[in-house]
């Protein structure tokens, strides 16, 4: 069935809401990468088969959703009693039986399954009063964890294509960016380029064709919150890409995925599919006359294809090898045609903001970032998960009100911000407000919206020669900078690790780092000693520590450190098995021995300990 | 190594016979043979009118491609910054110690192959090791001998 | 006309050109190693860069590959700033660690006063510094037959699959090209051997002289439409007999005149 006009689209969106809403109570399943890797999906078998089972008189199988991340992964597998809300946490397969009889079949609620509050001890039934979730708001993520992930008939019953539908009936194209623009939204991929400005360069520029391409390769380690919107609502992704082929004049789209996210070329090609078969993609859309194609490109793993000009040539079927960007891919993208190429999360916010309006969107955050921002928090936190925040909220709000501090209750050390083109701020920067250009002038920078916070067990050096270790096996080789300056400024930070270095390697390395800094060709390579750069800017000590004392203070370095087995131990064995060298050795009850030349240091012993009797010195 | 190349007139079929499609088209050959046999990148230049030596280029320069067999079994570490700094080093160096064999190798007797991987998006349960297509989440080196045994 | 100046002295140029293309044509010395005239500037190597600025821009400058960059109306071009000579010597340096023993880098180094390099040297560095001309210019000759394989600081040039080219014809435009001179290829009597496959070369009708490979001769003759007989005789050779043809034009028009 097509749908032919904005006011039959307004009719669906009421039925398909009632058919939602005459469900008494519905089950959402959290089928976001957690979850789904804790077990959801045999929960979710588990649901159907128990449902048919007990035969419950006033719950239907429809009413079952998997919803895409719910966000608060730690927690996971997550079951969600909707519409009252209630949040089951930890669930197991055989936690189903007990919530189909107690929950579904006498509206009865299973204490052991929800949350416990941290601070006083006590349970909290409905999700929105878990601090996790009461401190954010939800624009790009709005959808997540509240409809079945892959489904049309969700999607518009909670509003979806209505922005697509006020843009193509009741606004010209100038108007549809006139809105964007006054919604002041800046892209989410890191860069912060104004969005609307952006479409407003590609509609003036003269050509016959133009492209619009949503960068879906979300590269930066430590982040997902691309992956969780394009995997658990599609849609919006989709109705994004195509207001702004209205505002541009577009007719051809592609969405560009890492090949790591395989679900969401699934769960995108599904949703482009159901989206055609009703006329909301391809030709006369909702019967305007409108025309547009989304077609899928799958990344093959390369880093660098994140950056513009490298994934426009990814999408052409070649090496992703940068250009030099004198003339900018909205003037000269994919195929030398004008092009916009915006973010997953961008692109997610474009509905609301035809929807609800420019102006309320920019009332939200700061006067220069306005808007919301979806983060993925992680590392050493207690709650880690996927979350939303108004531009301008503190790291500090971040991680300590909705993160709930550092894990296990060790100190702060680092959050880490922006991928390997980020940096690392300390303790004395928790009280700066997140936005575009507060995080940059502190020598981070926002990024995509990967945070990683990092405890004292965390060495900055080995974090930054982390990152510049996947900067060299990422960089594309084709300019000097990066391809020699980054391999040299790699092994200098190898040497500091291995206890080798020499008060020379910081000025030498400061140095080449100014220099590839200023002589790179990409973004990859300008942005590349950065994680040198903030490290030293903030943790020089730590460096000092390394090269002059030769000692790792996180006991992190494995030539830097011992691991001593103390009068702790208490003759387990358990540590023996574990050890790949055969460095252990002991008889039970005994205290075991520690052969330190044999020993290289990979920490099996320690993490297998049950005990603590293993440090590490 | 021999195979039966028949199905790629198909594959190439799924997608407009032109150099746009070689990266599409090297991913599902990829898919199908779980690696790029010479042959293939033979035909799909041909079929694809791409020069064979950019064919070379492409399936060198991503990662997904390989052009040497993989495993029966391909465990994947994820290096995201989450599990690095929650141990996916010390995990890869059980791994290779356990099986003898570096990252990006595969064993002799074409059982296994280990890769270390970009960050997969599942920080959440850091670190996390992909065993065929399933994914374990929080492992410490303790697990590594049962991964290795039962995946 | 596109007016600006480069090194504070003014100067024209046409839409279009590129910067370095106006600072060579100005007898200015900007080195490079990646670039040709015969094919499209990729920005690689970052030795021809420049400082530019503008007179709005209030002091703010920026470094730009000339190579790549088009000139433009009221652009101040620096050459050889203090920081894009810092610039050029670092990447000499990191050229030196990789390729040691290369004559090019070495007199490259001298020029501009780098010694020996500052970091530690890498320990299979051959002399290919990887500007990627010669797949460049392949292409250009239409032959696509080498490539770049692998990425990063691994990556390397070599023929597809690492095996004799089957697109190669012996041209050598790949070798004679090479700034580095990395490029092997031995010639015999009546073939000429490059990426490990040997071409029969054709011998001057005349005086017996080597020309070109048989398959290059075949490719120009297909593209070009030119007999194959007229790779069949040596540029010498060639010349020889357009001096005899050149004679005749003259008479035949002074008769005409006449």
């Amino acid at each position: 069935m097509r749908i032919e006009s904005v006011e039959q689209l307004r009719k669906l969106e009421k039925k398909y809401r009632g058919e939602t809403e005459s469900h008494p109570v519905r089950v959402h399943i959290c089928y976001g990468p957690g979850c789904l890797a804790n077990g959801a999906q045999e929960i979710g078998d588990r649901f159907r088969k128990v449902i048919k089972e007990k035969k419950l008189k006033n719950f239907k199988v429809e009413a079952i959703k998997e919803t895409g991340c719910h966000g608060f992964c730690e927690r996971g597998p997550l079951v969600v009693l909707e519409p009252e809300g209630t949040f089951y946490t930890k669930v197991k397969v055989k936690d189903v039986e007990a919530i189909v009889e107690k929950s579904l079949g006498k509206s009865e609620i299973i204490e052991s399954l929800l949350y416990t509050n941290p601070a006083d001890d006590k349970k909290i039934q409905r999700y929105k009063d878990i601090p996790f979730y009461a401190h954010q708001k939800r624009i790009a993520l709005r959808n997540l964890g509240q409809i079945d992930q892959t489904s049309l008939h969700d999607y518009i019953a909670a509003g979806g294509y209505q922005g697509l539908a006020k843009a193509l009936t009741a606004m010209n194209p100038n108007k549809v960016i006139k809105e964007v623009e006054l919604s002041g939204i800046r892209g989410r991929g890191g860069g912060g380029f104004a969005t609307g400005r952006k479409w407003a360069t590609c509609a003036k520029i003269e050509s016959d064709v133009r492209y619009v391409v949503c960068n879906g390769d979300e590269g930066d380690p430590g982040a997902f919150m691309d992956r969780a919107i394009m995997e658990g609502d599609p849609h919006t992704v989709l109705e994004g890409m195509i207001i702004c082929a209205y505002a541009v004049g577009s007719t051809q789209g592609y969405v560009y995925v890492r090949d790591e996210y395989p679900l969401a070329v699934v769960h995108l090609q599904k949703a482009i599919e159901d989206a055609e078969a009703v006329g909301l993609i391809g030709e006369n859309i909702l019967g305007t006359g409108f025309s547009f194609h989304i077609a899928i490109s799958r990344g093959a793993g390369a880093f660098v294809c994140g950056e513009s000009s490298a994934l426009m040539r990814s999408v052409a079927g070649e090496v992703g090898e940068p250009r030099a960007k004198y003339i900018r891919s909205v003037v000269k993208g994919l195929k030398d045609k004008p092009t916009v190429l915006n973010n997953v999360e961008t692109f997610a916010c474009i509905p609301v903001i035809l929807s609800e309006g420019g102006k309320a969107f920019s009332k939200i955050g700061t006067p220069k970032s306005t808007g919301t921002k979806a983060f993925s928090l992680v590392g050493k936190i207690e709650n880690t998960g996927l979350i939303e925040v108004p531009m301008g909220t503190t790291l500090r709000e971040i991680i300590y009100n909705i993160g709930g501090g550092i894990k296990d209750g060790k100190p702060f050390k680092a959050v880490q911000t922006g991928g390997p083109s980020g940096g690392c701020l300390p303790e004395s920067k928790l009280d700066l407000p997140v936005d575009f250009d507060t995080l940059t002038e502190a020598g981070s920078m926002m990024g995509s919206g990967g945070m990683i916070v990092m405890d004292d067990a965390t060495c900055v050096v080995d974090v930054a020669r982390y990152f510049l270790s996947f900067l060299v096996e990422e960089s594309c080789g084709k300019c000097v900078p990066c391809r020699e300056g980054l391999y040299q400024l790699h092994q200098s930070a190898v040497r500091i690790c291995e206890g080798k270095g020499t008060d020379d390697d910081l000025e030498i390395m400061q140095h080449l780092s100014d220099m590839i800094v200023i002589g790179s060709l990409c973004g990859l390579g300008t942005s590349g000693p950065n994680p040198f750069l903030s490290t030293i800017r903030y943790f020089r000590d730590e460096y000092e520590a390394h090269i002059k004392e030769k000692k790792c203070p996180a006991g992190v370095c494995t030539a830097l450190i011992t691991y001593i087995i103390t009068d702790r131990c208490t003759g387990c064995l358990a540590c023996i098995p574990a050890c790949a060298t055969d460095a252990i050795t002991g008889k039970k009850g005994q205290v075991h021995q520690l052969a330190q030349d044999k020993c290289d240091r990979c920490g099996a012993c320690y993490a297998v300990c049950k005990y603590d009797a293993i440090e590490i010195h | 190594m021999n195979h039966d190349f028949s199905k790629l007139p198909e594959i190439f079929d799924r997608y407009s016979r032109n150099p746009e499609s070689l990266i599409a088209v090297l991913q599902d050959i990829q898919q199908e043979y779980h690696y790029l046999p010479c042959e293939a990148l033979q035909e799909t230049a041909k079929n694809l009118s791409v020069p064979l030596s950019k064919v070379f280029s492409v399936s060198t320069f991503y990662n997904a491609f390989s052009l040497t067999p993989r495993g029966k079994k391909i465990i994947r570490i994820c290096k995201g910054t989450a599990c690095h700094i929650r141990g996916a080093y010390q995990l890869q160096h059980q791994f290779e110690t356990m099986l003898g064999i570096k990252a990006g190798e595969t064993s002799k007797d074409l059982k296994y192959t280990l890769e270390v991987v970009n960050c997969v998006g599942a920080c959440a349960m850091a670190p996390v090791v992909i065993v065929d297509e399933k994914y374990h989440g929080s492992v410490d080196v303790s697990n590594v001998k049962r991964l290795i045994k039962r995946g | 006309m596109i007016k600006f100046t480069i090194n504070g002295k003014l100067v024209q140029a046409d839409q279009g050109d590129m910067l370095l293309t106006v600072i060579r044509r100005e007898g200015i010395d900007v080195p490079s190693q990646c670039h040709h005239q015969a094919v499209e500037p990729s920005g690689a190597c970052r030795l021809c860069m420049v400082e530019i600025t503008r007179q709005e821009w209030d002091g703010w400058s920026k470094f730009v590959t000339s190579c790549l960059y088009p000139v433009e109306d009221g652009l101040m071009v620096t050459t050889h700033s203090a920081k894009v000579i810092q610039l050029r010597k670092t990447i000499i340096d990191l050229y030196l660690a990789r390729h040691p023993n290369s004559t090019e880098i070495m007199r490259l180094a001298s020029e501009y006063g780098v010694t020996r390099t500052t970091y530690e040297t890498v320990a299979d560095g051959d002399d290919c510094i990887m500007c990627g001309l010669c797949t460049r210019i392949c292409a250009h000759m239409g032959f696509s037959a080498i490539s770049t394989v692998g990425r990063g600081h691994d990556k390397e040039i070599a023929p597809p699959l690492k095996e004799a080219p089957t697109d190669c014809t012996g041209c050598l435009s790949c070798a004679n090209n090479c700034p580095t001179n990395f490029i092997e290829f031995t010639r015999d009597s009546n073939s000429l051997t490059i990426w490990g496959r040997t071409f029969e070369t054709l011998a001057c009708s005349q005086c017996g002289k080597t020309t070109i490979t048989r398959d290059f001769a075949e490719h120009l003759s297909k593209t070009r439409d030119i007999p194959i007989a007229y790779f069949e005789v040596c540029d010498d050779c060639h010349r020889k007999e357009t001096a005899k043809t050149m004679g005749r034009v003259v008479n035949w028009t002074r008769e005409v005149q006449a």
